[in-house]
């Protein structure tokens, strides 16, 4: 029979004595800190990552070149709409020109005739003989 | 390096840095791994693990006691969980490892002998005779710990004892404590 076994307090003891605490094993400290480190690096490459993940996912992708399609599509009726808006003004202009172009030679006309009538002289209408009657 | 001293914490912790919190409480987290995993390599790595956890919830410790409490519960639930996910064979008396160093027994025999008593305690009654024996805690406290009833507690006690005072008996025989 040991004395452990005849008192408990000896036993409690003996515990004591075996489950001291020992050293942690030399470098604890340092690979400890290391490995925050690293978790710290690891944590910003996955939030990086996470964020290609995000525009790489084929949801997003399928979204991106719809949008991208849409914008195209508005984007090319709009252009068409204003070259036709130009070229109708184009028209407009060459229409304006033409009818000006058109007026002045009308004006121009007008004015040689009026220059014509009053440059011949006064003519009184011939009455007809009788013979020629006959 | 990011360290965060505690936040709102009493004047002794808060003028800490991290790497000052783990000086001074790596014996204790590394030996509770220790004496339960009864592998040395197994309980480093935990208690660095356990370390890692303390960095990111050290805004949320108020005190160098609930720091104290957090780090034997996280350490004990730690050591259970590790167990239980890598299968860990149940320690028998032949198979228990030497201890890494001796004890500052009078008998350095009758210390690994009782380390190895202990490491083949099933794992709640292996924790709470670490907690009560290694950190001089009373029950009610590794009751708290554990989050187990203070009765439970001191049955586990009771029984490991018995076990304990038994085994120490039929294998050392007349070698007096």
């Amino acid at each position: 029979m040991t004395e452990t076994n005849k008192d408990p307090n000896l036993l409690e003891d003996a515990l004591r004595d075996a489950l001291h605490r020992k050293d942690a094993p030399e470098g604890f400290t340092a690979s400890v800190l290391a490995r925050i480190a690293q978790q710290y690096s690891t944590t910003r490459e996955v939030k990086r990552t996470s964020w290609l993940s995000i525009v790489s996912a084929p949801l997003v992708r399928w979204a991106a070149f719809a949008t991208v399609s849409i914008c195209l599509v508005i984007g090319g009726v709009h252009y068409r709409n204003v070259q036709r808006e130009r070229e109708g003004e184009a028209a407009k202009q060459q229409l304006m020109l033409a009818l000006r172009i058109a007026g002045n030679k009308l004006q121009l006309a007008k004015e040689k005739v009026n220059e014509i009538n009053t440059s011949r002289p006064e003519r009184h209408p011939q009455k007809r003989s009788p013979r020629s009657r006959s | 390096m990011p360290v965060h001293p505690l936040a709102d914490a009493t004047p002794d912790v808060a003028g800490a840095d991290f790497s000052d919190l783990v000086r001074r409480y790596q014996s204790m987290v590394f030996s509770i791994a220790r004496h339960f995993l009864a592998d040395r390599s197994a309980a480093e790595e935990l208690a660095q693990d356990v370390f890692l956890q303390l960095h990111a919830a050290l805004p949320t410790l108020q005190s160098e006691q609930h720091l104290r409490f957090w780090l034997r519960k996280v350490t004990a639930h730690r050591c259970i969980d590790y167990q239980r996910r890598r299968k860990l064979p149940h320690v028998s008396l032949d198979e228990a490892p030497e201890p890494a160093s001796p004890a500052p027994s009078s008998d350095p025999f009758i210390a690994k002998r009782i380390q190895q008593f202990v490491a083949s305690l099933p794992e709640k009654a292996r924790l709470i005779v670490i907690l009560r024996y290694q950190e001089d805690m009373l029950p009610d406290d590794i009751a708290t710990v554990l989050g187990m009833p203070v009765a439970t507690v001191k049955s586990h006690l009771q029984r490991s004892l018995a076990l304990l005072r038994d085994k120490v008996t039929r294998t050392i025989g007349e070698v007096t404590i």
